[in-house]
This record gives C-alpha cells, sequence and structure tokens, in this order.
C-alpha cells in the first residue's frame, strides 16, 4: 500500500449548484471520502443528495467548486468562463445506478452488459459475455441472460443494472435511489447484492430514503439539506443520537412514519 | 330501388394493372420517405438556425397544404419552374414521397425527442461518447417506437396515390374512373376498388395496432 490511508478517494470542494438563477441546490459542499468508504447521503427532497451524485458522475454542469478522484482531479469549474471540466478518462472509474432502471429496452440482459466493455474499451466479445455471464450467475440472474428488460421485474432489472456497471471494473460506485421505485417485496434483493459488493470493500456513496439499509450498509452517515453538509459522521451517531437540530428532526419524522 | 347489380361487365385486367401501378407508387414513395426522413428530422433538430429553418419550411409545406394540390403543384409548376420534364410517374412518386418524407421527419423527431433522459445518462455512466449514444441507444430506440407510424403514414400514402389519378398516372383509380365511364357502371367498380383499397390497407392498420399494444408491454 503505497497510498497513506488518510489519502482521499474523493475529494469535494466548495461545490456550487444552481438551476436557473434562483433555484440554489448546492451551496458550497465540501466532503472528503477515503478508500473503502461507505458513504449513505440521507436528507430531505431537494437538499441535493441527488444533485451531488448526478454531479460526480458528470451528468450535470456546475456553478463552481471541483471535484477529484484518486488524487487526480476531473470535475472543475473555476476559469473565468465558468465551463464545466470534465475528463472523461477519470470519471470512467466511476460507476453509478439510477432510480429508475435504465436498462437499455432494445437490448437483451447479456447486451446491456457487454454494450459498454466492447464499444467503451474495446474488449472481445467473447470476453466480456464470458465476464458477463459470470457475473449474472453471481447475483443470481444466470437464467435471464437472453431475456429482455420489460420480461423482468424491477427488482431484477436493478440486479442487472448493477451488474452492468460492474463489467467496467468502477473503483467507486454511486447509488442514487435504486430502491425508490421498487414495490416493496423487490427491495431486499437488490439491497442484498448491494451488501454483497459492500463485503468485498466496493467504496460506494449511496443515496437512501431507507433508513434500516442506511444502517446496514453505512460506514459514514452525510446529513445533506438545503444544499449543505449539516452532519456527517459514524451511523451509530447521525442516526441514533445526532447532534444538530435539523438532522434530528428529520431522523424522527423518518423514524415516525415507518413505526 | 330497381338497380339491377351486374359484376360481370367489370373487366379486371386494367384494374389489376391500375393496382400494380398503385403499389408501385406507394413502394417508391415508402423507399423516399422512409430513408430520408431520417436524415430531415435530424435536420429539424439542428441547433444552427440556417439548417433548421429550411427543413421546418420544407415539412410545414407538406404538412400545411393539401395532398391534392401538391401533386398538381408538382404536375404543372415543376416543369414550368425548373425546365425539368419528367414522366408522370416519376412526378408522382416524387410528389408523394416528399410528402411521406415531411410526415416521416416528424415522427422520427418525435420517437427522437422521447429517448427518455434517464437512457442517455445511464449511456454517460457508461462512458459512450455522443456518437456511440446515438448509434446505440438513439437510433435504435427511436427507429423501433416510430414504425407504427411509419407504417400509419405509409397506408396513408398508399390511400393518396388515387389522387395522382388526376394527373393521369393509370393507377387503381385512374383504371377505376376509365371502366366506370365504359361499363356505365360506377357503383360496381367503385364498390371493388373500394374493397381493394381496403384489402390492402386493413392488415397493415391491425400489425400497427398489435405493434402498439406490444410496445406499450415493452414500455411497461
Amino acid at each position: 500500500m503505497t497510498m497513506s490511508f488518510s489519502a482521499p478517494l474523493v475529494k469535494i470542494q466548495s461545490l456550487h449548484k444552481s438551476y436557473g438563477p434562483h433555484i440554489q441546490v448546492l451551496k458550497g459542499l465540501d466532503i472528503e471520502m477515503k478508500p473503502g468508504e461507505r458513504v449513505v447521503v440521507i436528507g430531505p427532497s431537494g437538499g441535493g443528495k441527488s444533485t451531488l451524485l448526478r454531479v460526480m458522475m458528470g451528468l450535470e454542469k456546475i456553478d463552481s467548486g471541483s471535484i477529484s478522484f484518486g488524487g487526480k482531479p476531473y470535475i472543475s469549474s473555476e476559469g473565468a468562463d465558468r465551463k464545466t471540466e470534465i475528463d472523461t478518462e477519470v470519471r470512467r472509474s466511476i460507476g453509478m445506478v439510477f432510480q429508475h432502471y435504465t436498462l437499455f429496452p432494445h437490448l437483451s440482459v447479456i447486451q446491456n452488459l457487454i454494450l459498454a466493455p466492447c464499444k467503451v474499451r474495446g474488449e472481445a466479445k467473447a470476453s466480456a459475455t464470458k465476464r458477463a455471464q459470470a457475473l449474472l450467475e453471481r447475483f443470481g440472474l444466470g437464467a435471464k441472460a437472453n431475456a429482455y428488460p420489460a420480461q423482468l421485474s424491477g427488482g431484477q432489472k436493478q440486479r442487472v443494472a448493477i451488474a452492468r456497471a460492474l463489467m467496467l471494473d468502477p473503483k467507486l460506485m454511486l447509488f442514487d435511489e435504486v430502491t425508490s421505485a421498487l414495490d416493496p417485496e423487490l427491495v431486499a434483493e437488490v439491497e442484498q447484492v448491494i451488501l454483497q459488493l459492500a463485503a468485498q470493500d466496493m467504496p460506494m456513496m449511496i443515496v437512501t430514503h431507507d433508513m434500516w439499509f442506511a444502517k446496514n450498509i453505512a460506514s459514514r452517515v452525510i446529513f445533506c439539506a438545503g444544499g449543505v453538509v449539516v452532519e456527517d459522521g459514524p451511523p451509530e451517531q447521525v442516526l441514533g443520537s445526532p447532534k444538530e437540530e435539523r438532522t434530528r428532526d428529520f431522523i424522527d419524522r423518518v423514524f415516525h412514519i415507518r413505526h | 330501388m330497381g338497380y339491377s347489380f351486374d359484376f360481370q361487365s367489370v373487366s379486371f385486367g386494367p384494374l389489376w394493372e391500375g393496382l400494380i401501378v398503385t403499389l408501385e407508387l406507394t413502394v417508391a414513395a415508402n423507399i423516399i420517405g422512409v430513408v430520408l426522413g431520417f436524415p430531415l428530422a435530424l435536420l429539424i433538430m439542428s441547433r444552427f438556425a440556417p439548417v433548421r429553418l429550411p427543413a421546418m419550411l420544407f415539412v410545414e409545406f407538406f404538412r400545411c397544404t393539401p395532398a391534392i394540390v401538391q401533386i398538381v403543384w408538382f404536375f404543372y409548376c415543376v416543369p414550368m419552374l425548373f425546365n425539368v420534364f419528367l414522366g408522370s410517374m416519376t412526378m408522382g412518386i416524387l410528389a408523394l414521397g416528399l410528402n411521406l418524407m415531411a410526415f416521416n421527419a416528424e415522427a422520427y423527431r418525435a420517437a427522437i425527442q422521447a429517448v427518455p433522459r434517464e437512457q442517455l445518462d445511464a449511456g454517460i455512466a457508461l462512458g459512450l461518447n455522443p456518437l456511440q449514444r446515438t448509434l446505440y441507444i438513439v437510433l435504435p430506440t427511436a427507429v423501433r417506437a416510430s414504425i407504427p407510424v411509419l407504417l400509419t403514414n405509409g397506408i396513408g400514402i398508399f390511400q393518396q396515390t388515387a389522387l395522382v389519378a388526376i394527373v393521369a398516372v393509370q393507377d387503381l383509380m385512374y383504371q377505376a374512373k376509365t371502366l366506370a365511364t365504359e361499363t356505365y357502371r360506377p357503383i360496381e367498380t367503385f364498390t371493388i376498388v373500394a374493397l381493394v383499397y381496403f384489402a390492402v390497407s386493413f392488415p397493415v392498420s391491425q400489425i400497427v395496432g398489435y405493434l402498439e399494444r406490444r410496445r406499450q408491454l415493452m414500455m411497461s
């Protein structure tokens, strides 16, 4: 291990993002994430959680700030022209799974998995197919390789989406409310897969409203509201005995609804 | 009423020849419309106004004037304006083909814009570049989505071909008119002709219905 333990995997510095002139979503966000950390981001709707992940993936422009990954800055907007610069080479180390299953409907499961490896990395079809099949087996989807997305349940689609992202060997996974659109009985199978990844020390940042899941997967919880980090700490603290008033309010309300 | 039907005196020979011409017009117009409609759709969506505006004008011209006017205009004005003299069949194909191209361009445009934003986000997250996203995500999804509309437009143009009879293209309608005059049997002749148009159109419209139902299942 050449990297010291404290060297951040992700470093987000004074991130600002607004939609139009009036709606400021991120108001100077600073987050440092160490290798191997599993960060769960919680908070009220409109607090900037999903925007944060979308910005990290390079799906949104930013007003100012920068993000670096493994010591390399890859997203920034600091010049006079305020143009968002994205280093796509660095970004390729990051995988993302979305709330709405974004499988390509015209491709079979296996074709969904091998599209990017073959087209982006130029991997041979045979080798990509072999890796994809192995990954599907691991996720209990071996029999679905030739099925089309329309033939799968929501939970299966979401597991395929996770497998598809893993095909590119990401060094960080972003999960944006991946169980929010699922029927309740399908949530567990998707969370199991993510827990399985966590057991292999995959660094991840997760936005979720599922507090049980947050408690079980997080090595660290960030409470994000009004475009800033309100509280940041181990799950026992932020979820169990939050220090900040706003965090406490939120946690109380969430658990009140759930019980 | 006292009218005694006489289907015997309607000879099928000319009608058959007319149907062949009608089908030729339909196929040729559809080739123009399906193939050239797509690049036209891309022009309509161009961010560059000098490209976009003429393309939009082209589409709106065909959408906002009656097809029969377009055919007559083509037949009488194009030779005089541009000094080109083409056979009536070629003229018919061009008029119908360009008309269909305009309508199909709109179908393609709607389908391209209907590709969900999330699909493109997923493409970005997988590292596909803009060209790869267009080729592997937008194009296949959009073309599939537009097939029912393309078929509906195509069968529409099959029926519109009847209009070229007025500029002396010897299609099914032209043959029917001649036959009806010769035999004094307009009721029988046009009933048969209506059934022929129906017999070709109906299966296609059933296919469209089937494709749309299947698509709804796919998207759910």
